[in-house]
C-alpha cells in the first residue's frame, strides 16, 4: 500500500464537494479516478496536494518501511511534496519567463539552499527530458517559447525529478501530443517497479484502459466502487458514474411545456474553430428551442458560448433575422441584436456587489427609465416589480443591496436584467451553479416559458440531469470541438456521460 | 551585439546611458576628468541605491511595490546624524550594523504586512511611508541636526583612489551577487514570473516575498548611509522626493511592474540615465522645471520599447 484515504469530506458553505471518499492505492499501481463533473475528483486531488484541508477523514501515506503513516499536516503544496505526493494538472503550470531547466527544478530548492549543484541539475534534467521527448530540448530556452505540449513536459519532468511516491496526473495528458503522452506512460511504467503509484485522471477511456490497473469511480462526492482492470468495461463504468438520478424531487418533477421548435434559424455558426487543431463547429440555433452545452469541464463549451456572445474575429458567428444576417462583432453589438448573456461567475462577471437590487436590475436598460431626460426611479421600480413577480424573486425592498439576497435570487435578478431587454436569444453560462433547488426549478420553468414564447435559449450546464430534463438538443463537447449532438429522444444520463468520455451511446 | 541587446530587457536603458554619457562629455568636457568622479558618484549613489532598493519588491510580483524606500533612507540618515553621532557612537562598526538592521527590519515589516496580513502592497508601504516621514520629523525636532565622521567624509569623497560612492553602490550589487549564488534569486524570479506555478511546485512564495521586501529595506539602509555622508545633515524631507523618481528609474531599467521580468543592473542603468539627463539639462541651461516632464516622456518611450522588445522576443521563438 502506498496511500490510503478514508472518509474524506469537504464542503464549501452549503455546497458539498466531497461527501465520503475512501480508496486505497497500492505501491506500483496505476489507479484511475473517474467521475462526471462535480463528482469530487478535483477536490480529492486538491486535498492530497495540500491545497484544501479536509473537513473530515484521513490521508495516510506509506513511510520508507512500507507501513502507513497518517498525514494530518498537508497544509500547503510544499508539505505534500515533501511527503512524496506530487501532481501535474490540466492547466499547464510553468513560469514562462524562466528557462526549461529552472522550470524543471522549480520548487526543489529551499528558499536559499540548492538541492543539487547546477551541473548535476542540468545532467539529471537532460536525462529525464531524453526519456519524455523524442527530440533534444534547449534547457536554457524560456519555457514560454515552447509549444504547450513541451511546457507540460516541463511540468511532468519537474515531478519525476523529485522521485514521487505518489504521482497524480489530473487530466495532465490532455495538453500532451500523442507521442509525448506515450513516452510519459512508458516513463510511469519504468517507475512502477520502484514502487511509485500513479493516480490517473483522464477523460479518455482508451488511456485508462491502456495503463490503469484499477479504477475507482466517484459519484456526487462519494466513492462508489473500485474495479479491477478486467472488470472495468466502459458500460459498467458509465453505470457506476451515473447511478440514480441525483436531482432531488425525482424524475418528472419538472413539468415541461410541450412545444414544437420552429424552423426559423436565429443564430448561425459557420466553421468556428475553438482551439488550434480542433475540428471546426457549425451550428444553427432555432427560435423556440432550448439547447444544452455539455461535456466534462474545459472541453470548449465555455469558449463556444462566449464566441456566440462576443463574436469571433473571423466573423463566423452570425445573427440571422428576417432581413438577412450579420456577423456579431462584440458583446455590445450582440446585445443590440437582441441577444442576452448570463455569465458564469456571478461575483466577478455579473453582479455589482456594492449596488442595490434595483440598480443591478436596471444596469443594461437605464435608458428605458428616462422621463424628460432624467432617470425615473418610479419607472424602474415598476419594471422591476413586473419581472420580480414573473421570476418569483424573494426580496425585501428594491433598494436593499443585491448581496442581501440568496444566490438563487441574485441569479434571478441577473436574468431579469436581460429579460427586460426582451431578447430573442438568451445565452446562459451554467446559471444554476451553486443555487438552491427551489430557485433552480423557477429558472427551469422560466426557460420553458421563454421557449414557448419563441425565444431561442442556449444554456451551458455542468449538471447531467439538467440536460436530460430541460433540453431539446444537447451539444457534447470533447477536446475543443462538438463530439456529439443528441436530440431529446436520445437523452439519458448514461448516454450523456458515455459521450463525455467519447464512448458510443449504450443501446 | 543586436542579439545581446534583444535578449536583455534593459537594452533601452543601456543604449540611452551610453548616448547620454557621450552627450554629457561633449557638452561638459570637465565631466570626464577623473578629479570629478568622486563627487559625481557620491551625489549619484543615494539616488541609485534608492532605485536599486525599490527593485526587489517589484520583482516579487503580485503587484509588489515599496514606496517607503525614500523615507526609510531619511530616517536612517537622521538616526546617524541626530542620535548616533551626538552620543559618540560614530564608529563604522556601530553605524553600519545599525543602518543595515534598521533597514532590513522595516523591509521585513512591509513584507509581513503584504503577505501574511494581505495588505495591498501600495497601501502597506504608503502607511510605512507616512510612519517613517512622521518619525523623521520627530527626530529632527525643529532644528536641522548636522554632523559627520572621518569615514563618512571618505564615503562622500574617496577611500584612497576609490570613490566612496562607488563603494556603497558596489556593496549593494555584491549582496545581490551573493544572493544570486544561492537559490534565492531563482525563487524570486519564479515567484514574480508566475506565483501560481511557483506555489504549486512547492516554492515558499510567502517567505520569498517577505525576503524581497527585506532585501530592499537592507539596501535602503545602505542608501541612508550614503545619503548622510553627502548631506552631513538630517532634514525630514530629504529623501522623500526619491520615492517616485526611484520607481521611474526601475521602469526605465526594463523591470516590469507585473514582476515578469527585471534586473538590478537594469535599474542601475535606469538611474544612471536619469542622473545624466538632469546633468545634461543643467549644462544646457534648461530650467529645472522641465526635468520632470522630460523624465515622464522618456519613461513612456522606455516602457513601450521594452514591452515591445519582450513581445518581439516571444513572437520570434514561438
Amino acid at each position: 500500500m502506498a496511500l490510503s484515504v478514508a472518509g474524506l469530506a469537504k464542503s464549501f458553505g452549503p455546497t458539498v464537494a466531497l461527501r465520503s471518499c475512501t480508496a486505497e492505492f497500492r505501491a506500483g499501481e496505476v489507479h484511475a479516478i473517474m467521475g462526471e463533473n462535480g463528482s469530487g475528483k478535483s477536490t480529492l486531488v486538491k486535498i492530497l496536494t495540500g491545497v484544501y484541508r479536509p473537513d473530515a477523514g484521513t490521508v495516510a501515506i506509506a513511510d520508507g518501511a512500507g507501513s502507513l503513516v497518517a498525514m494530518p499536516g498537508l497544509r500547503n503544496p510544499g508539505a505534500a511534496i515533501r511527503a512524496g505526493i506530487m501532481a501535474v494538472f490540466q492547466e499547464v503550470l510553468v513560469v514562462g519567463s524562466r528557462s526549461v531547466l529552472e522550470n524543471a527544478w522549480l520548487g526543489a530548492d529551499t528558499v536559499f539552499g540548492r538541492r543539487a549543484p547546477d551541473a548535476e541539475k542540468r545532467a539529471r534534467a537532460g536525462e529525464v527530458f531524453a526519456e519524455l521527448l523524442d527530440a533534444r530540448i534547449d534547457l536554457d530556452a524560456p519555457a514560454a517559447s515552447l509549444p504547450l505540449s513541451r511546457q507540460q513536459a516541463c511540468a511532468i519532468a519537474r515531478v519525476l525529478l523529485r522521485e514521487p511516491r505518489v504521482l497524480i496526473l489530473d487530466e495532465a495528458t490532455s495538453a500532451l501530443d500523442v507521442a509525448t503522452r506515450d513516452r510519459v506512460f512508458a516513463a510511469i511504467a519504468r517507475r512502477r517497479s520502484s514502487g511509485m503509484s500513479t493516480l490517473f485522471i483522464s477523460h479518455r477511456m482508451d488511456e485508462i484502459g491502456e495503463i490503469a490497473d484499477r479504477v475507482t469511480v466517484l459519484r456526487s462526492g462519494a466513492s462508489v466502487g473500485t474495479l479491477d482492470r478486467d472488470q472495468a468495461t466502459p458500460a459498467k463504468l458509465v453505470t457506476l458514474m451515473t447511478g440514480a438520478p441525483n436531482l432531488a424531487g425525482g424524475k418528472g418533477a419538472h413539468q415541461r411545456i410541450e412545444r414544437a421548435a420552429s424552423a426559423e434559424c436565429v443564430l448561425r455558426v459557420r466553421d468556428l474553430t475553438l482551439r488550434p487543431g480542433g475540428a471546426p463547429v457549425s451550428f444553427e440555433l432555432r427560435a423556440g428551442e432550448v439547447v444544452g452545452l455539455a461535456g466534462l469541464e474545459g472541453h470548449g463549451q465555455d469558449e463556444f458560448l462566449r464566441a456566440l456572445w462576443e463574436g469571433d474575429p473571423g466573423g463566423r458567428v452570425l445573427r440571422v433575422s428576417g432581413t438577412g444576417q450579420a456577423p456579431i462583432r462584440s458583446a455590445r453589438h450582440a446585445a443590440g441584436l437582441g441577444i442576452g448573456y448570463v455569465p458564469r461567475d456571478r461575483r466577478s462577471e455579473s453582479l455589482f456587489a456594492p449596488l442595490s437590487i434595483l440598480e443591478n436590475f436596471g444596469a443594461v436598460t437605464s435608458g428605458d427609465d428616462r422621463r424628460f431626460g432624467l432617470l425615473s426611479q418610479a419607472a424602474r421600480r415598476a419594471r422591476l416589480s413586473r419581472y420580480a413577480a414573473r421570476l418569483g424573486v424573494r426580496m425585501g425592498k428594491p433598494t436593499d443591496l443585491i448581496t442581501t439576497l440568496s444566490g438563487g435570487n441574485q441569479q434571478k435578478v441577473i436574468i431579469a436584467r436581460w429579460l427586460a431587454r426582451e431578447p430573442r436569444i438568451l445565452l446562459l453560462n451554467d446559471p444554476t451553479r451553486g443555487i438552491d433547488l427551489g430557485a433552480k426549478r423557477d429558472i427551469y420553468a422560466l426557460l420553458d416559458q421563454l421557449a414557448a414564447e419563441g425565444v431561442a435559449v442556449m444554456m451551458l450546464s455542468t449538471e447531467v440531469d439538467e440536460h436530460v430534463e430541460l433540453m431539446d438538443r444537447v451539444l457534447v463537447f470533447r477536446e475543443g470541438t462538438v463530439g456529439a449532438v443528441m436530440e431529446r429522444a436520445r437523452l439519458s444520463r448514461a448516454a450523456l456521460v458515455s459521450a463525455y468520455f467519447g464512448q458510443e451511446v449504450p443501446a | 551585439m543586436i542579439r545581446f541587446l534583444r535578449s536583455r530587457p534593459y537594452a533601452f536603458a543601456l543604449v540611452l546611458f551610453v548616448l547620454l554619457l557621450i552627450a554629457n562629455i561633449i557638452a561638459q568636457p570637465r565631466f570626464a576628468s577623473p578629479s570629478n568622479w568622486a563627487e559625481t558618484l557620491a551625489i549619484f549613489a543615494p539616488f541609485a541605491i534608492a532605485a536599486l532598493a525599490s527593485t526587489p519588491a517589484i520583482m516579487s510580483g503580485g503587484g509588489g511595490i515599496d514606496i517607503s524606500i525614500g523615507p526609510l533612507m531619511t530616517v536612517v540618515d537622521m538616526i546617524i546624524v541626530a542620535v548616533l553621532l551626538p552620543h559618540g557612537l560614530g564608529a563604522p562598526w556601530v553605524v553600519v550594523p545599525v543602518c543595515l538592521v534598521l533597514g532590513a527590519a522595516v523591509g521585513a515589516l512591509n513584507g509581513t504586512l503584504v503577505t501574511l496580513l494581505r495588505f495591498q502592497p501600495v497601501v502597506a508601504t504608503l502607511c510605512m511611508n507616512f510612519i517613517l516621514t512622521g518619525l523623521a520629523t520627530q527626530i529632527e525636532g525643529g532644528s536641522t541636526p548636522q554632523g559627520s565622521a572621518w569615514w563618512t567624509d571618505d564615503l562622500a569623497g574617496s577611500f584612497g583612489p576609490v570613490p566612496g560612492g562607488l563603494i556603497s553602490i558596489a556593496v549593494v550589487l555584491a549582496i545581490w551577487f551573493a544572493l544570486s549564488r544561492t537559490a534565492y534569486l531563482r525563487n524570486l524570479y519564479a515567484t514574480g514570473g508566475d506565483d501560481a506555478a511557483a506555489f504549486s511546485a512547492g516554492v515558499d512564495v510567502t517567505r520569498v516575498r517577505i525576503l524581497a521586501y527585506t532585501t530592499g529595506g537592507l539596501f535602503a539602509g545602505i542608501g541612508g548611509l550614503a545619503l548622510m555622508s553627502v548631506l552631513m545633515e538630517g532634514e525630514a524631507s530629504d529623501a522623500t522626493m526619491y520615492t517616485l523618481v526611484a520607481l521611474a528609474a526601475v521602469a526605465l531599467g526594463g523591470t516590469a511592474f507585473t514582476g515578469r521580468r527585471g534586473s538590478l543592473i537594469g535599474t542601475l542603468f535606469g538611474a544612471g540615465c536619469m542622473y545624466l539627463i538632469t546633468n545634461l539639462l543643467s549644462a544646457a541651461r534648461v530650467p529645472d522645471t522641465w526635468t520632470d516632464a522630460i523624465y515622464g516622456g522618456l519613461l513612456v518611450v522606455a516602457v513601450i520599447f521594452s514591452a515591445g522588445l519582450a513581445n518581439a522576443t516571444q513572437a520570434r521563438t514561438t
